[in-house]
């Protein structure tokens, strides 16, 4: 080389030039290209918000072209036709009638199960050192809304169902009574109304007791008759509105039932079934008394079972 | 379907029905009778008959199979919790927002607002639900065509109907002719949609939340005001703080929200090419798409609490900010 171009050469290599350039790390926003774009470009509500828009009588592949969904001919292509009519000739459901009718005494109640119970005592969200009733389950959103007639339990995931807890509801399943109890809690059921449900999440009446649920304890005396007067009227102070209790037979035979653990249970005289009707077998004044008198002058030593009449 | 049938095993039909009832041994009575010789009479033989019976057994289940719940057992119950603490709510939270000085941006204080207000958890649909509806709510809907109705013109029928050779035709102010009306055009009306408010008030803040998360929502404790500027160098004198502050128009642009209106702010604003370095609006002027669109928000502190107060009809009463604050005052006490 000549000697110029060495000096330049010499000049040139003292200025460092790295194949790779390394760049200190807060100057990396300086080399990406960096775009503002707000978030109004990815805005888009839920996917059930949106319909296909269908527009007929555009072409074969929109699938509403030609006919435009209205089929050949007729009177409902060209114009329409009021639904169920049969051209004049009695209409099929005059004919054969509709099916069925609006029950309107259907108890319709809302369903309760023990692992979700559970759930929502293990999130701190149902107290299970309370009495748990309808209200609570409401308010700690256990169940959304109570139904007309109140709150039914039943025994989903009863393994789960750890904490014993006392659950006041409509009604309970058997298998839910015996999960319950088995975890060392208790059941109650009781009757409510849907004007009960109301007040009692509204905080205005007893979730509770009603008059034939509470036992005030008294002596049976004058005194104790008032001491029991006082209390009911101290009761009373409590809430605007009192709970009520059944008073059809079926409601009434329901709670009546030690085996749906109704609140009525304690009404029922020892040995008794819950009917109002039906007396249980083996209680009535007849079966004990004559059979007993007679039991001697019978012929062929025949046993006491043995008569027809 | 028949095929289906056929393969069924019959042994169903066969065999006995499943559901058989007790053996009722009561009020049976089995008459057995000795082959006695034809010269006992039948009172004797009545006499001699074994009448056997077994004992009655009442009647209490006519369908077996049902089992009812077993009684009331007297179990050792374990012992139940005896304390109980209610969970905290876990959306209880607090947001702590520093307010600055203007135009330096020094910090200066900080202040705390609830988590309904700052920390709301992130909803597009919302969002895109508030935004359309501003969208709609703007719309001029002026546009108009004239139908053939409107179109100046005759009525009269510009050829016969029969024996022309061509299409029959009547007025010439037909959409099928050039120079007709419009078949179905445009006409001017009114594009609002309705939102309810609870959800318009739930999406303001969340797009205050989403800025305030994302660090694009600055708070200034006093007035957004260029003070001391003479007006012929104010648009610089912002131009340069903006650029300072990396708030103008290389960085996404800024939005100032202001309480009032500031002349000398919105003056510099109104300068040739201010509005790509920044805008500003008072707080009644401001929407949800605004606070969505630019870079960053500088808002006052008086406005964002005017915004809060203003967009909370969604909440309960004691989750609005002034509630809010009266229990933040009381926990401090």
């Amino acid at each position: 080389m000549p000697p110029r171009l060495q000096l330049l050469s010499r000049a040139s290599a003292a200025v460092t030039t790295h194949s790779h350039q390394t760049l200190a790390p807060f100057l990396y926003p300086c080399l990406q290209q960096h775009r503002n774009a707000s978030i109004l470009s990815e805005l888009s509500d839920n996917k059930g918000a949106y319909n296909k828009r269908i527009r007929v009588g555009r072409g074969p592949s929109s699938g509403y072209g030609k006919t435009s969904g209205r089929g050949h001919k007729g009177q409902k292509q060209h114009g329409k036709v009021p639904a169920g009519f049969n051209g004049g000739q009695t209409p099929d459901w005059i004919v054969n009638g509709v099916r069925g009718e609006k029950q309107h005494f259907t108890t319709e109640m809302s369903p309760i199960n023990l692992n979700k119970i559970q759930y929502w005592i293990n999130a701190g969200r149902l107290d299970p050192t309370q009495p748990i009733t309808l209200k609570e389950l409401a308010s700690s959103r256990c169940i959304h809304g109570v139904a007309r007639d109140g709150v039914k339990l039943l025994s989903r995931g009863s393994e789960e169902l750890t904490t014993p807890i006392n659950i006041i509801v409509s009604r309970a399943s058997a298998s839910a009574i015996a999960a319950v109890e088995k975890a060392g809690g208790t059941v109650t059921t009781r009757y409510y109304t849907d004007f009960a449900v109301k007040k009692i999440r509204a905080g205005q009446m007893d979730p509770i007791h009603s008059l034939q649920s509470r036992i005030i304890m008294a002596e049976d005396s004058v005194e104790g008759a008032e001491i029991a007067a006082d209390a009911l009227v101290e009761e009373r102070k409590r809430f605007r509105f009192r709970l009520p209790d059944p008073t059809s037979r079926k409601d009434l035979e329901y709670y009546r039932d030690e085996g749906h653990r109704g609140y009525l249970s304690h009404l029922v005289r020892e040995g008794h079934g819950p009917s109002l009707f039906f007396r249980t077998p083996g209680t009535g004044s007849r079966s004990g008394k004559k059979g007993a008198s007679r039991g001697g002058a019978k012929k062929g030593g025949a046993a006491e079972s043995n008569r027809l009449w | 379907m028949a095929a289906k049938r056929l393969k069924t095993s019959a042994d169903g039909l066969l065999t006995a029905s499943r559901y058989t009832l007790p053996t009722r041994q009561c009020f049976s009575r089995y008459l057995t009778t000795e082959t006695t010789s034809p010269t006992t009479t039948i009172a004797q033989a009545y006499a001699d008959a074994q009448l056997a019976s077994s004992s009655t057994t009442p009647i209490l289940h006519d369908r077996p199979n049902i089992q009812p719940p077993p009684p009331r057992v007297a179990t050792p119950k374990p012992t139940r919790p005896t304390t109980f603490t209610p969970q905290s709510n876990p959306f209880a939270k607090t947001a702590t927002l520093t307010s600055h000085a203007f135009p330096s941006m020094e910090p200066l204080t900080h202040a705390t607002y609830p988590g309904t207000h700052l920390l709301c958890p992130m909803r597009k649909d919302i969002l895109h639900r508030a935004v359309i509806y501003e969208g709609d709510m703007t719309r001029q809907g002026t546009a108009s065509t004239k139908y053939r109705s409107e179109v100046h013109g005759s009525n009269r029928k510009i050829r016969p109907q029969k024996g022309t050779g061509s299409a029959r035709l009547g007025d010439k102010k037909s959409p099928m002719l050039k120079g007709g009306g419009v078949a179905f055009g445009p006409k001017p009306r009114d594009f609002s949609t309705k939102l309810p408010r609870k959800i318009y008030d739930l999406a303001w803040r969340t797009a205050l939340s989403y800025r305030y998360k994302q660090g694009e929502l600055i708070c200034v404790e006093d007035m957004i005001e260029l003070e001391g500027v003479h007006e012929h160098s104010a648009p610089r004198y912002l131009l340069d703080m903006l650029r300072h502050n990396n708030m103008g128009h290389a960085n996404g642009r800024t939005l100032f929200i202001t309480l009032e209106e500031r002349p000398a702010l919105f003056e510099a604003l109104e300068a040739e090419r201010m509005g790509r370095e920044a805008k500003a609006l008072e707080v009644v002027d401001v929407d949800v798409k605004d606070l969505l669109e630019l870079g960053r928000v500088v808002v006052e502190r008086e406005a964002l609490e005017w915004m809060f107060v203003e967009h909370e009809d969604d909440l309960g009463p004691k989750d609005k900010l002034v509630s809010w604050e009266r229990n933040q005052e009381a926990l401090l006490k």
